[in-house]
């Protein structure tokens, strides 16, 4: 018995402890940021994001890079943010000043316009929202069916096997909705520029001609990629070739 | 600068001279014991009234002979007094500056040996003077007259204060200014040094002796980086004029001066104003506690030497509640040889608008320290004050107070958020994980077991035909009991009596009907429809037999038969009209 209890407790025991010095990791980071150390906050929040996640961390890892003056890496880091939580008001507030101070203007469409039914339908801060709507739609929809099959009343059996119809309807589009945000939050489709600047080329080889020059902090559509080298696109549709180490993907 | 004396201790060896002898004093004097590099100093040993040996020359402790010795002597008679001299001159100067001391000179008087004490002379580095190569190269061109400019540095940073001499050199007797050409000052701030009273001087420059005038001193601040360049000046003498003569023209130009500026170095603080060289700040306010819309005093006062009328007054950063003016700026700023110092004093002017505890912050300024080349940062106390509601109302206006729109000040990033960050492990989504396969295929299978089970059951009750009969036969056995209880029995009467009550009982519940009311015609209407008639016919043959079968003991079937067969025309009944 007891051979068993202790790897069970363990078991048990050890994300609970991990949970605890986590926490004790982020009051430091707080502490930190709050004092105006921006830099070891930015560490402590860092060494928390190797193994948890979510768009507060990473909103403040971003307020960090922003207050160290890092614009690119602020702006990638809310953009992730973002992506975790959709139309999230101080994430989107924080983006626009940083992406203010970007050189290169990209004709994104403003936020706002954006951000809002199609935000909130996403849902908001949690990835998960849809999944467990999806489930509670599934589990109704048998109950309703399964007791529309037991029921004697004409009028009764009507509304369950009614009830149990639209259920059926939400589960399917609530599951669809979380399939599209899984696959949004894993999207690997668009970058941040990291360098002060780079030469788009025409061709993934060093020599060939420039096209245009990006600066940090522009975002860009990652296409294919070709060895040490990336294909992108750009908001305005211009797609070209650059180095794969000057950018990060979001 | 003072011709100082300084009195040498004499011994006085009165016993051994006669009465009417004077006193005998052996002494060295300079004409000033603090001089520039490069200036001469005289220094004069003199023996009164004896007669002795040779004086021997003192040591003189590192500094050089420009000229000299010279000697004299004098003698004279004043009332029978008799008194003589000796004395020999020397001119000294010193190339370094530092402290010098020129040890003593003996001489042998009579039986005795006579000391001199020594003199100490206190070198500055050479300013007036200017630097020595400009001079010769000034006295190469004219040795009569000439004038140069020299500057107290050659290096200097942005701010820092420069001290230019102008100086003039003339051998002529006579000499009258006719008019002269200042430089041009391009990349500095100048000041002008006020020079009061002052005598000439004399120098002795490569064995020549000059009248030296300052002309002009100034004080220069640069204002930008580079070789900046004080252009020479020009002046036009007449020389030696005469009630016979107006004089001879003559035109000197004075060199150029270069002067290396340096910026300042980086990291400037942000609330560094430009202020260079070495400053004490006072921050004083009047009275702490204060009504709304009265009026606060704050000075500012910056003491020191420094470029004091380049510094700006500092920025307050006060609440928005607050109305300021321009500070008035009172100077105490005095400018001599030694450059620009005294006071600068900001008096700022505020007034609250509203009631309320007010943290104004404390006052910083820095100033950049060119001796030590880094930046320092003066710190007033903590401003605190505390506004008390002012008379009436405690806004400005009387009557409604007047609404403004807050003001935005400034603008930054949103702030982190604290507390539970909602942490989850990276990459894990409940969509796609075992636990959402198996909550979303449970509920279609329950539901399938639900389906088939509920199919099973259906399938062992049978098909409905079978059912309904099941149905029907409940209610013609209820109706029957009576009957059938009868028939066990074996009561012949009571059984008949009972069909036959259970029939019309059953035909008048069934259609609402009075028992008087059952009658062919009324079973004939109701039942009918049911078979063509042949159910109607045979319900009132049944109900006529046990009519029949009750008055007169005649059975036209027997009791199991009739009991059966009203039991199967009960049940029959209530399936066709449920139908």
């Amino acid at each position: 018995m007891k051979r068993l209890l202790t790897p069970l407790l363990l078991a048990l025991a050890l994300p609970l402890a991990a949970q605890s010095s986590t926490d004790a990791l982020l009051r430091r980071a707080e502490a930190a940021y709050a004092k105006g150390d921006h830099k070891s906050a930015l560490a402590l929040y860092d060494s928390v994001n190797t193994r948890m996640t979510s768009a507060s961390l990473l909103f403040n890892i971003g307020n960090c890079w922003s207050k160290l003056g890092d614009v690119p890496h602020a702006i990638l880091y809310y953009e992730r943010a973002l992506r975790l939580a959709p139309g999230a008001e101080d994430i989107q507030a924080n983006l626009d000043q940083e992406r203010a101070k970007v050189v290169d203007r990209m004709n994104e469409l403003p936020s706002f316009t954006l951000g809002s039914l199609w935000d909130r339908l996403q849902g908001g801060t949690d990835v998960d929202q849809w999944a467990r709507r999806s489930l509670w739609a599934c589990a109704l929809m048998a109950i309703a069916a399964i007791t529309g099959t037991w029921a004697r009343a004409r009028g009764a059996k009507r509304l369950l096997f009614g009830t149990a119809a639209i259920a059926l309807v939400a589960t399917v589009c609530s599951a669809l909705l979380a399939f599209y945000r899984v696959q949004q939050v894993e999207d690997r489709g668009s970058a941040i520029i990291m360098t002060p600047s780079v030469d788009i080329l025409g061709e993934p080889h060093a020599g060939s001609t420039r096209l245009f020059i990006l600066h940090q902090g522009t975002k860009v559509s990652a296409l294919q990629r070709h060895g040490e080298w990336q294909e992108v696109r750009l908001a305005s549709g211009a797609v070209g070739w650059l180095p794969s180490g000057s950018i990060e993907v979001i | 600068m003072l011709k100082n004396i300084i009195p040498l201790a004499s011994f006085l060896l009165l016993a051994c001279f006669p009465a009417r002898a004077q006193q005998i004093t052996f002494q060295a004097s300079v004409d000033r014991n603090e001089i520039a590099a490069g200036e001469p100093v005289k220094l004069t040993i003199s023996l009164e009234n004896a007669s002795g040996g040779a004086m021997t020359t003192p040591d003189w402790g590192g500094m050089v002979v420009m000229q000299g010795p010279m000697e004299s002597s004098s003698f004279s008679s004043i009332n029978g007094r008799m008194s003589r001299s000796v004395s020999r001159i020397w001119y000294l100067t010193a190339t370094q500056p530092g402290s010098y001391v020129i040890g003593s000179s003996t001489v042998r008087v009579g039986g005795g040996v006579l000391h001199t004490d020594p003199i100490t002379i206190k070198v500055a580095k050479g300013a007036a003077g200017g630097s020595s190569a400009d001079v010769d190269r000034a006295q190469k061109k004219d040795p009569n007259l000439f004038c140069t400019i020299s500057l107290s540095k050659s290096k200097a940073f942005v701010g820092e204060q420069v001290i230019a001499t102008y100086t003039l050199y003339y051998r002529y007797n006579s000499l009258q200014p006719q008019d002269y050409n200042l430089p041009k000052l391009n990349g500095f701030w100048a000041e002008e040094v006020d020079m009061g009273n002052q005598n000439g001087s004399t120098a002795t420059i490569n064995g020549l002796r000059y009248n030296v005038a300052v002309l002009k001193k100034q004080v220069l601040i640069p204002l930008h980086s580079g070789k900046l360049r004080v252009e020479p000046m020009t002046l036009n003498y007449l020389v030696n004029p005469s009630f016979f003569s107006s004089g001879t023209p003559v035109r000197i130009q004075s060199n150029a001066s270069e002067l290396t500026v340096i910026d300042l170095p980086g990291g400037k603080p942000a609330d560094f104003m430009g202020a260079v060289g070495d400053l004490q700040m006072e921050v004083t306010t009047g009275t702490p506690q204060v009504k709304a819309n009265e009026a606060i005093d704050l000075s500012v006062r910056f003491s020191g030497r420094a470029n004091l009328k380049l510094i700006d007054a500092p920025k307050l950063t006060l609440p928005p509640d607050f109305d300021t003016y321009d500070p008035k700026i009172n100077d105490k700023i005095t400018v001599n040889g030694s450059g620009m110092s005294g006071s600068r004093e900001f008096q700022y002017l505020l007034i609250p608008r509203h009631a309320g505890k007010y943290d104004l912050g404390t006052l910083t300024f820095s100033f950049f320290d060119p001796s030590s080349g880094t930046y320092k940062q003066l710190r007033s106390a903590p401003l605190t004050f505390d506004v008390a509601p002012g008379d009436g109302n405690g806004t400005a206006t009387v009557g409604t107070p007047v609404q403004s729109d807050v003001q935005r000040l400034g603008s930054d990033i949103r702030y982190i958020r604290t507390g539970d960050l909602d942490l989850r492990p990276k990459g894990h989504y409940l969509f796609g994980s075992w636990a959402y396969v198996l909550g979303m295929a449970l509920p279609p299978l329950l539901l399938l077991l639900s389906f088939l089970v509920h199919r099973r059951r259906e399938q062992r009750l049978g098909d409905h035909e079978g059912q309904r009969r099941r149905g029907a036969d409940k209610v013609a056995k209820q109706r029957l009991a009576a009957a059938a209880a009868a028939l066990e029995k074996n009561d012949r009467n009571a059984f008949h009596d009972a069909l036959g009550k259970a029939l019309e009982g059953y035909f008048a519940d069934k259609f609402n009907l009075g028992v008087a009311e059952v009658t062919e015609t009324s079973i004939r209407e109701k039942l009918g429809i049911l078979d063509g008639g042949r159910t109607a016919e045979a319900y009132i043959a049944l109900i006529n037999d046990a009519q029949m079968a009750r008055f007169a003991p005649l059975e036209t079937k027997p009791q199991r038969q009739a009991y059966d067969e009203a039991a199967e025309i009960i049940s029959r009944i209530e399936h066709q009209l449920r139908k």
